[in-house]
């Protein structure tokens, strides 16, 4: 009976305040709730909730530039360069002992021009495995059958092809079917401005 | 709404246990008005704004996609399925806005049979769009996942007739869960896996892009081994800003309403958990500010799209210009 007169006075909607009424009827579904003899604040869970969620993002922030420092520039520097001059000493101490700075700068640059040699091929590989698919389609077989599709989007790949810019770290355009080789390509250029080799393998791209 | 569904449910298990505190029944008003939690509204004009603002954004993304031949691809495919799942939220939450309307001008009864049963549509289709939204996402980390790690052998694992494939398979799936638990809103196992569903969704894209972003570091350190330092700070911070962006917008958009549904199953009398249900509307206005924010973090960041955008605004603008 009570429990009637509980309910009739939640589907009485005439009796409430103008206020929203769904709101209201949520409101009563929970019953009666007794805020007395709250030790903490009441809004505590929404606080404790949006702190705790961002300590976590900030954290989590924190923890991906400490995995970028770890294996710093100056760290990754020091490391390669002095195996590369040990191992250059050790080659110059048959030689002159000054050659060795020409015999690591060298090595440098040789594995500067190699990488963006290796970039290069690879484009130039997926080219070629995409010409492949060119080929005219005689059996049904799936790949053969996209052979058409795939030559209209070979065209529009190679003219996207030169168009590296990374506003994330991942580039979210197709060409990036180049993948790993995008952070060598795009990036160096702003900065080896300098150097000759480089500047004409990227003009190779463009 | 689901809150109305599971409450419906508690309401007529405590019936019980509301009997004994009928005589406070007529405090409640007292109570209301003494140092209680009273439900945060939001105006329901903000609400109108937002979900509209929200399903315009996500209609340009996919106009573009659509108009651009060169966008027909998988990884915009995906992105598109992100953009109707952020669609179909703004257009549930105006829906829900209109009935409410409806409800208060008195042209619905608030438990007729017909505003029940669309009451149980709204709440699938609302956990349809959350889910596909969570697998839309998936996709997307998956499709980048493959472009960098299987770079040449992309164009044969991620074909288009497979990536609409998945992208059916995705929202069958999502569509059935959103029956299934609106049918068994009730069962604690519905909410338990619903709010589990998503941690776990969320640490798997996680580590698919922690994995990428190792390799991006990766390659960073290779060109630290060359003389100028400049270069690998600036990638690697941008990585992280950018997975900070993803992750941080997801969680703090549906975090609060994840929270929301768990409490209300598990503590629904506990003061504590009633003021953090009565900031609900908060909670569902972030829902909605997140259909404004995923176009701009994942396919407004794509030049192709923006470019195809910038044609059109022009064109519009033009025909416009010519017209008068």
């Amino acid at each position: 009976m009570s429990a009637h007169r509980l309910i009739s006075n939640k589907t009485s909607p005439q009796a409430l305040p103008n206020s929203d009424y769904p709101l209201e009827y949520e409101y009563y579904e929970y019953g009666p709730v007794s805020f007395e003899g709250l030790k903490a604040h009441k809004y505590s869970i929404v606080i404790g909730f949006w702190v705790g969620l961002a300590v976590f993002v900030i954290f989590m922030f924190f923890v991906l530039t400490l995995l970028t420092k770890t294996g710093a520039p100056h760290q990754g520097n020091t490391e390669p360069s002095e195996k590369r001059f040990h191992v250059s000493s050790f080659v110059a101490d048959f030689g002159k002992p000054l050659e060795s700075d020409k015999v690591f700068s060298r090595q440098v640059a040789e594995e500067s021009r190699s990488l963006f040699h290796f970039s290069i091929n690879e484009a130039e590989h997926l080219g070629k495995v995409k010409q492949s698919l060119k080929a005219p389609g005689l059996d049904s077989n799936t790949r053969f059958q996209e052979g058409p599709r795939s030559s209209g989007r070979l065209e529009e790949d190679l003219n996207y092809l030169p168009k590296f810019n990374i506003p994330n770290f991942v580039n979210t355009d197709q060409n990036s079917s180049l993948g790993e080789d995008d952070l060598l390509i795009s990036e160096p250029p702003i900065v080896f401005e300098s150097k000759p080799v480089i500047q004409t393998s990227h003009q190779i791209l463009d | 709404f689901v809150s109305y569904n599971i409450v419906n449910l508690i309401k007529s298990a405590k019936i019980i246990q509301r009997q004994t505190h009928v005589p406070s029944s007529e405090n409640i008003s007292n109570l209301s008005m003494n140092s209680d939690c009273t439900q945060v509204v939001v105006p329901e004009e903000v609400f109108f704004t937002i979900a509209t603002a929200g399903i315009l954004e996500n209609l340009l993304v996919l106009i573009a996609v659509i108009k651009n031949k060169n966008l027909h691809l998988p990884m915009y495919l995906f992105i598109c399925s992100l953009s109707v799942s952020d669609m179909l939220v703004s257009l549930y939450k105006t829906v829900e806005n209109i009935l409410i309307i409806l409800c208060k001008m008195g042209y619905l009864t608030p438990r007729g049979d017909f505003e029940t049963k669309i009451d149980d549509v709204m709440d699938s289709l609302f956990i349809l769009s959350l889910l596909g939204s969570v697998f839309s996402l998936l996709a997307i980390a998956a499709d980048r996942y493959i472009t960098i790690f299987y770079a040449l052998q992309y164009h044969n694992i991620m074909t288009l007739n497979r990536a609409l494939i998945i992208l059916a398979v995705i929202w069958a799936f999502c569509a059935g869960s959103g029956i299934a638990m609106t049918i068994f809103s009730h069962e604690t196992a519905t909410v338990i896996s619903f709010t589990i569903l998503f941690p776990f969704m969320l640490i798997f894209i996680l580590c698919l892009y922690i994995h990428m972003f190792l390799l991006a570091r990766s390659h960073a350190k290779q060109i630290a081994s060359l003389p100028t330092r400049a270069v690998p700070q600036r990638v690697n911070m941008k990585g992280a800003i950018t997975l900070t962006i993803f992750f941080g917008v997801f969680l703090c958009c549906w975090g609060p309403f994840l929270l929301h549904i768990l409490l209300m199953k598990f503590c629904p009398l506990n003061p504590y958990c009633t003021c953090y249900m009565s900031i609900f509307h908060v909670n569902a206005t972030l829902i909605l500010c997140n259909g404004i924010i995923d176009p701009m973090i994942y396919a407004f960041r794509s030049p192709e799209l923006r470019s195809t955008l910038k044609k059109m605004i022009c064109c519009t603008r033009w025909k416009l210009k010519e017209g008068f």
